[in-house]
């Protein structure tokens, strides 16, 4: 496979399905050699699928709440490619869509939270900057409506999403002056945690439908995935500090 | 303007909590004060129980630990949480108690105040930060899930000159005030706050007012 990631080496961090496996897919189709991240065995799935399509990959047991073990991807990383060029941190709580009531929730509904996604960004940054320094590289995060315009259903998801935009730019800010960039990307994507929505739910895909402009929910590997992949490209080294929002027009409010 | 309103602000060991709190009771209101950060809900409720009667809560989103400058590599993950993480979850626990206290009266108003630069990015300040934008966008989802039960939720962000020096030195990059001045702690920002505190202001909420004197002008 051959395209704007040849020799670039990207890894994704929650990407046994999703939108992180459409980003793993896409980023692999563009050339590069992925590192698919996952807490379980679901990543080997996704290598073996792009080994069949004659792209590159490696599977790494990645926990972002664990540095050492994102230490362990990045080395995986450099060891397969000899470099490392994007880290797109695209894990979550697998409780981050339950719905919520603010004043129910306790500490421990926070921690887990706070801990995949925000500070398993804080985990990526570290564990990833000595190789993405090296490469001029790039960290690419994951938001949502949620952390722009709040949420009625899911206070702290919406509080997590939007911490990381803080992080986003303040980072982009620390880091530019390295060649390095940040940017967080907003996506509108069918993703196992919608499904089972949908499944609960079955007119919640129509009604979702319609509040997009373009119609459609979108596929993780057809409509996010190729825009993150640009975003790990050498041609989007002058982009930092961005919220690109991959949704079919559904959040303009920005 | 805040005559016969009690307010409760948080953080007043802050210079920035300390100048809203004599802002607020120079504009009339009845101030109480909640000095340090609340590690759990039990501390928010016993300082919102200390407080007595209140209409309004001023949340501080700062504290002096968030504001040292150190590049986000070199922060430990005790730092990374003394400085990020823990200012949410005080938010968080804020809230909580605010929604105890208000939500029997039917009515209640919550302002959360912090610096533009959790906007406008900072290099050296990412857990601080993140903090900010996280509480802003946990004030507009409470604003969303209480504004039946007449609880509004806004955020007032203030230019770094009034949170602290060294937030300043890593926002060189922004445009002078177009007012030719800083904002007054009392007539300017302690004005706009007031206006979100007012009973007539229920039909505002989730909205942040940037008070900064034009040097921003965010989307």
């Amino acid at each position: 496979m051959t395209g704007a990631l040849d020799g670039r080496s990207v890894i994704v961090t929650g990407s046994g399905g999703g939108v992180g496996r459409g980003v793993a897919l896409a980023c692999a189709s563009a050339g590069a050699h992925v590192v698919v991240g996952t807490r379980d065995e679901k990543g080997r799935a996704v290598v073996a699928e792009i080994d069949a399509r004659g792209g590159r990959a490696a599977w790494a047991r990645c926990d972002v709440t664990d540095q050492a073990t994102i230490a362990a991807a990045v080395d995986l990383a450099l060891e397969r490619s000899g470099a490392l060029h994007a880290i797109v941190h695209n894990a979550t709580s697998n409780r981050s869509s339950e719905p919520h009531r603010l004043e129910d929730v306790d500490a421990a509904l926070w921690e887990e939270h706070a801990s995949v996604s925000l500070r398993g960004a804080y985990l990526c940054a570290r564990a990833g900057f000595e190789a993405l320094r090296a490469s001029r590289g790039t960290l690419i995060l994951m938001t949502s409506p949620a952390g722009m315009e709040g949420s009625h259903g899911l206070p702290l998801y919406g509080t997590v999403k939007g911490a990381l935009r803080g992080f986003t730019k303040s980072l982009a800010r620390e880091w530019a002056p390295l060649g390095m960039t940040v940017n967080v990307v907003s996506p509108l994507a069918m993703s196992p945690a919608m499904e089972r929505a949908v499944e609960q739910d079955p007119a919640m895909e129509e009604r979702l439908s319609r509040r997009v402009p373009m119609g459609t929910i979108g596929d993780p590997e057809a409509d996010v995935g190729p825009v993150v992949a640009f975003l790990a490209a050498a041609d989007a080294h002058y982009v930092t500090g961005q919220t690109l929002a991959v949704d079919g027009g559904h959040f303009m409010n920005l | 303007m805040l005559d016969g309103r009690a307010v409760l602000v948080t953080h007043t060991t802050t210079a920035l909590g300390r100048h809203v709190a004599e802002a607020l009771g120079g504009l009339g209101a009845s101030v109480a004060t909640a000095p340090a950060r609340f590690v759990d809900r039990h501390a928010a409720e016993d300082a919102f129980a200390a407080a007595g009667g209140i209409d309004a809560v001023v949340h501080i989103c700062v504290d002096d630990a968030g504001l040292v400058a150190q590049p986000l590599v070199e922060t430990d993950p005790e730092a990374w949480d003394a400085r990020g993480e823990s200012l949410i979850r005080d938010a968080i626990f804020t809230l909580q108690a605010a929604h105890t206290r208000f939500v029997t009266a039917g009515a209640g108003r919550v302002v959360v105040v912090a610096p533009t630069s959790g906007f406008t990015g900072a290099g050296g300040f990412v857990p601080v930060s993140t903090a900010v934008e996280g509480v802003r966008a946990l004030a507009k989802s409470a604003a969303r899930q209480w504004g039946t039960a007449g609880i509004t939720v806004n955020a007032v962000l203030v230019p770094p000159d009034l949170v602290a020096p060294s937030l300043v030195a890593a926002t060189t990059f922004n445009a002078p005030p177009v007012v030719g001045r800083l904002p007054d702690m009392r007539f300017d920002v302690g004005a706009a706050i007031a206006l979100l505190l007012s009973p007539t202001s229920g039909g505002i909420t989730g909205a942040t007012v940037i008070v900064d004197g034009g040097s921003v002008m965010a989307p």
